[in-house]
């Protein structure tokens, strides 16, 4: 597991969703890159019930629990700021039993499927989030294998960023600043996938035209 | 030209030689026919006899003083081919009909051929020589017999002082950790650990390093059970890349009387590894080349280069 970036793509003007990522998917199999197989990360989110709350009246948190295709035997539960944890696949059904507890929120479910591709040591995650039965955006992984240290291979991925995503380029991901020298892991991944979801689901409450 | 005429002179005796071969061989069937035909024709058997004694001495005789005749001829004749450089093969250039048979251009060429590729081979081996790649002293001259003896001193170290040697590098370069291990008897081997960016397995012969191996940090360098892997390559190609310019770095340091220099030499080069994804290239300013960063590190200046950027 290297150092990873997730981001979004926009969706090129007067095309849809697909056309962006065939254009996009094109331009990696210019580039060299080779088809490796598909990846799936999806996540659905959790209320705290309101039974559980305290008297003051604090918000309740919103729990996130997710899986990725990478990781098959893995189940991800984040809290927004909060901790990480890394579970096995078993903790779906927990989630079952803590119904109590947490509540799944209703038609929440987001998920970005697409193409896995190689290139060199970067490995590239193409895919459509999709909330539902609709498309909302585009994913782009980028994940360059033989780095572990976040701020040492920045500048290096900005520059294979740009090589196909041009102008699209996106600045450093927040996690890559919170530890400046610790190794990257898993976890980091998906809480980048957390926050490109959550920022997908607030652009769909002001529709914005041209997106399909 | 002189060769075509010495040849002339004897023939001569050639011709004679041929004839008086051709007497030989007439007077030795007649021999033969006489012992064929055995005795007959004689009243008695004492008289069969006598002439058949008779007839057999003659022709023995006759071959004698043929073969004696031959023996003469021969010395006329002499050697022509002797003063000819290419000695007998020299005589094909006699046979008339040189476009159903080129053998002797053909001959030439090769020989010419053969000659240049040993003067050329000769050359190669002088130069190689000059830069020999054994990294040991006292190798070049011992011939084979003696070798086993005459072993260099620099390979019969003891491990102690390895073990200095090598805890004194460790001690020089803080973000560099050497594990020292003698898995298989005095050989050591060493993982050195850079920062949190790669790992390299260090085989040694004594104070001489005969293989290194470049991995990833997160790559795993054990084998199954427990001990070090020294055959298997990075997953990754840019340490597949770095592990051959290691590779090329051995042999570029060498000082066969001073192994502990070379030691050293080697780590400080690999420790400019450090900035392996965070040093661009010095010649065209870029991170990225066919999707590898620059691999390359100068033996002298330590300045990062990509492979095809180097001079």
């Amino acid at each position: 597991m290297g150092v990873t970036c997730v981001s979004q793509m926009p969706v090129a003007e007067g095309k849809s969703v697909q056309q962006t990522v065939e254009l996009l998917t094109r331009k990696l199999e210019m580039l060299g890159a080779e088809k490796q197989g598909t990846f799936c990360v999806d996540c659905e989110t959790y209320h705290t019930a309101a039974s559980t709350l305290g008297s003051q009246g604090q918000a309740g948190k919103l729990m996130y629990v997710m899986h990725n295709s990478e990781y098959p035997l893995s189940c991800f539960a984040l809290f927004e700021n909060g901790p990480c944890l890394i579970a096995d696949t078993n903790f779906d059904v927990l989630m079952v039993k803590l119904k109590g507890f947490f509540q799944s929120a209703k038609a929440s479910k987001i998920e970005t499927r697409g193409t896995r591709y190689q290139y060199c040591d970067f490995l590239v995650k193409v895919g459509t989030v999709t909330m539902g039965p609709s498309a909302r955006g585009i994913s782009v992984e980028v994940e360059y294998g033989p780095c572990v240290i976040a701020s040492d291979c920045w500048s290096l991925l900005l520059e294979f960023l740009q090589s196909f995503l041009g102008s699209h380029t996106p600045g450093a991901p927040a996690v890559f600043g919170n530890r400046h020298d610790a190794v990257y892991g898993p976890a980091d991944t998906m809480v980048q996938y957390m926050e490109l979801f959550n920022k997908i689901r607030k652009q769909q409450q002001v529709p914005v035209a041209g997106i399909r | 030209m002189a060769d075509v005429l010495s040849v002339g002179v004897n023939l001569e005796a050639f011709a004679q030689a041929i004839s008086a071969i051709q007497a030989l061989r007439s007077s030795v069937s007649r021999v033969f026919d006489c012992l064929k035909d055995g005795m007959r024709n004689k009243e008695t058997l004492e008289g069969r006899e006598k002439a058949f004694i008779a007839h057999f001495q003659d022709n023995l005789q006759s071959v004698n003083r043929d073969l004696n005749e031959l023996e003469r001829l021969s010395n006329l004749v002499g050697k022509p081919s002797e003063n000819h450089p290419l000695h007998n093969s020299g005589l094909l250039s006699l046979d008339p009909v040189q476009d159903k048979t080129p053998l002797y251009s053909q001959l030439l060429q090769a020989y010419k051929w053969s000659n240049k590729l040993q003067y050329h081979a000769g050359l190669a081996s002088g130069l190689l020589n000059q830069q020999s790649l054994k990294r040991s002293a006292n190798q070049m001259g011992v011939s084979a017999k003696r070798r086993p003896k005459a072993q260099p001193t620099t390979l019969v170290l003891p491990p102690q002082y390895v073990d200095d040697v090598i805890s004194r590098i460790d001690r020089m370069f803080p973000e560099m950790s050497i594990h020292l291990s003698r898995p298989n008897g005095t050989s050591a081997m060493l993982l050195v650990t850079l920062g949190k960016v790669l790992k390299v397995i260090v085989v040694m012969r004594s104070l001489f390093i005969d293989r290194t191996i470049v991995k990833g940090y997160n790559e795993n360098v054990y084998t199954e059970d427990g001990k070090l892997d020294i055959w298997s390559k990075s997953n990754y190609q840019v340490f597949q890349k770095v592990t051959d310019h290691a590779t090329t770095a051995l042999l570029h340091y060498q000082l066969p009387q001073m192994p502990d220099v070379v030691v050293r030499s080697f780590m400080t080069w690999l420790r400019s590894y450090i900035k392996l994804f965070q040093a661009p290239c010095q010649r065209c300013g870029k991170f990225l080349q066919d999707g590898l960063p620059p691999t390359w590190r100068d033996f002298r200046t330590l300045e990062a280069f990509h492979d095809t950027c180097r001079q």
